[in-house]
């Protein structure tokens, strides 16, 4: 680490998202040396590390990229879906090794092997409407978007929608719903995201996070040149 | 009155992204953006208001695509079509171009004011927000970047916002850049995608697919890295990542203008970041942004514009930039504990239609204490009740033949004083007044009572 002539190294705010992704976030952290949350989280919902160097805030995985934007957190753990679905305006340095899954368009296994668009105005129900509607347009489909929380599969079961875009881990939901993948639209995973402001205003310390998660990602580290700063 | 009915489901609302300001806030609004000005000022400004409004050809023929798309159009009575200001830049640089070509350069204005794009309403940007900004046009030396900036710095030095920073980008390098690698417009896009997200994985992918010189290969790899406060080494760096001319001249532009900022004694407070492409269109030197704790975007952007006056007249060179006000309100340091209200005047007077009171009153004001009058008769003592209420540290209830005064003591409580002397009330005024503009020099225009 270069020293840099900034002030003293303000703690660093990370969201986090809640659920599987946290804990594995924090697994990496752990690997990486990064000091954890201390004691027992409770009903906080900002828990800082014994050093107070780090501090964390547990955020519903959709905000994650809200939080990071506006800078009330200067980094964030979220997925790629989740972070283009927002289309917040944040860096994204790092992708982490963990949360892969891939964001696919799926249809009813009986639905006729034609080119998408063949069809007029299909109905697509999704939780990611942003980035359905983005993909349809690039193809010239005038989808209806129908945007839901949640049991997208349910859609084409009960007449809501003819196709779902929805994030696929093993396709084994799909396949238990009588659906069949039709196309990737995005392979997501976990990426670090950090603050536009805050990475300037808090250079080093941001770098020194991203630094050593980038070596516990790696098993060997590469004497990296981009490590500067 | 009789409230009316609402005639469609608008009446009464107001539009999507603008918003009313009052009472104190609007105060800070109006308080910061005459601070700024007085700023520019020193440094040599003078002040330009350009309309509202322009052919819509002359804002969408300069900015880029984001910029056209975020225009408020609308139709002139013969069918033309007009926009709102999208920013002040284009329209001094048209000012400039059109008509004042021959007047002696540099030419220096500065600004304030509202403008509007039809974007969705995001962190710290509505669809009509205020900037003040200046423009330095006319001079190409690295002194004319260094003095906008050291200005920004100046300014938000001014404003109490100590932990800033002003991180400075160069165009060129990036173009330069984009020039010796020859890409075709849609690797062009992801290498410029995988800058801007600053994304170690995008640059990966758009190294594999490549077949560069590793000369090439290590300008691109390197790229990010030339970010952050060490200024010296990233220009050393950058410096020997050069391909070309182009990128070569970038490196010595900053070079030379960060010499100059150290003389302003305000390097301190700036950051290089050559990654930094972001670009409303007509930049083609410089670009910076200005940050600050606690808010998590830019408070103040500008940059180098050799281009755009060209556009309009005959080519000068030129620099600006435009400061976010409610960006910067943000940043400031708030009075924690203040509930919102009007701004509470100075003093409150029952003047029972005396002259005499009316003299004094004039008096007061001539002080610049703030005085409102109290309409209707008081019974006594409800003056300084009403004034309480109203967060007003001071009352004068005039009577035929004695003045009561009630101040707040140090103590916070009240008393009341009689006072039939004229000379003794003006001293007390002129004590006032002594407080007041001690305590916060001339709060109607200073920004330090922010």
């Amino acid at each position: 680490m270069s020293a840099a002539p900034l002030a003293p190294p303000a703690s660093l705010l990370i969201a986090l998202p809640k659920g599987r992704m946290a804990d594995q976030a924090l697994e990496l952290m752990a690997a990486a040396g990064l000091p954890l949350p201390a004691g027992d989280p409770g009903r906080r919902l900002i828990l800082s590390s014994a050093n107070g160097a780090l501090r964390y805030v547990l955020a519903k995985p959709a905000d994650v990229p809200t939080y990071v934007e506006y800078g009330a957190a200067d980094l964030g753990v979220c997925g790629l879906d989740t972070l283009r679905e927002s289309r917040r305006q944040v860096y994204e340095p790092l992708l982490l090794p963990f949360g892969l899954c891939r964001l696919s368009l799926a249809a009813p296994a009986d639905r006729p092997d034609t080119p998408l668009r063949y069809a007029s105005q299909p109905r697509v129900a999704t939780k990611y409407p942003n980035l359905t509607a983005e993909f349809f347009r690039a193809r010239g489909v005038n989808a209806e978007i129908i945007a839901l929380n949640g049991s997208v599969e349910l859609g084409p079961l009960v007449g809501l929608a003819d196709l779902i875009v929805d994030l696929v881990e093993t396709g084994s939901t799909l396949v238990a719903n009588g659906l069949v993948e039709v196309r990737v639209i995005l392979q997501s995973q976990a990426v670090l995201i950090v603050n536009r402001a805050a990475y300037h205003l808090k250079a080093a310390a941001i770098q020194e996070v991203i630094h050593q998660l980038r070596g516990a990602c790696t098993p060997h580290p590469e004497p990296s040149t981009s490590k500067h700063l | 009155m009789t409230h009316l009915p609402a005639l469609n489901s608008t009446a009464g609302q107001i539009p999507r992204g603008v918003a009313d300001y009052f009472w104190e806030e609007a105060f800070r609004r109006r308080a910061l953006e005459q601070t700024l000005l007085r700023h520019f000022r020193r440094w040599g400004y003078s002040d330009v208001l350009p309309p509202t409004f322009e052919y819509a050809d002359t804002i969408a023929a300069r900015g880029n695509r984001a910029l056209q798309s975020e225009m408020c159009r609308f139709l002139d009575r013969d069918g033309s079509m007009l926009a709102l200001r999208v920013d002040m830049t284009i329209a001094v640089a048209r000012l400039v171009g059109t008509r004042l070509h021959d007047w002696a350069m540099p030419q220096r204005f500065c600004y304030a004011g509202s403008v509007f794009r039809d974007v969705e309403p995001r962190a710290g940007q509505q669809r009509e927000f205020r900037q003040a900004g200046v423009e330095l046009i006319g001079s190409a030396a690295p002194e004319a970047d260094a003095e906008v900036l050291a200005l920004t710095a100046s300014a938000l030095r001014d404003l109490h916002l100590a932990d800033f920073r002003i991180v400075v980008g160069q165009m060129q390098y990036f173009d330069g850049l984009l020039q010796a690698l020859q890409l075709g417009p849609e690797r062009r896009a992801l290498l410029q995608q995988a800058i801007d997200r600053n994304s170690e994985a995008e640059l990966a992918s758009f190294m594999q697919g490549a077949t560069f010189t590793r000369r090439q290969q290590r300008a691109v790899q390197e790229l990010p890295a030339l970010s952050g406060p060490d200024i010296p080494h990233i220009l050393a760096r950058a410096e020997r990542l050069c391909l070309n001319t182009t990128m070569h001249a970038a490196v010595l532009n900053l070079r030379a203008i960060c010499a100059v900022l150290a003389a302003y004694g305000v390097l301190d407070h700036v950051s290089l970041d050559l990654t930094e492409i972001h670009n409303l269109g007509y930049y083609t030197g410089i670009t910076f942004e200005a940050l600050a704790p606690g808010v998590g975007y830019r408070l103040a952007s500008g940059g180098r514009y050799d281009n755009l006056v060209g556009s309009f007249g005959p080519p000068q060179p030129a620099v600006g930039v435009a400061f976010g006000l409610e960006r910067l309100l943000l940043a400031l340091p708030q009075r924690a504990t203040h509930t919102p209200g009007p701004l509470a005047p100075d003093i409150l007077v029952a003047t029972h239609n005396d002259p005499r009171c009316f003299a004094l009153i004039e008096y007061a004001r001539g002080l610049g204490l703030h005085v409102a009058v109290a309409f209707g008769p008081h019974s006594d003592g409800a003056l300084w009740t009403v004034a309480q209420r109203q967060g007003i540290a001071c009352a004068l209830e005039w009577h035929d033949e004695e003045a009561w005064l009630y101040e707040k003591s140090a103590t916070s409580q009240p008393f009341a004083r009689t006072v039939n002397d004229p000379a003794a009330l003006r001293q007390r005024l002129l004590t006032l007044a002594h407080t007041k503009h001690g305590d916060m020099p001339d709060a109607g225009q200073q920004g330090g009572s922010l």
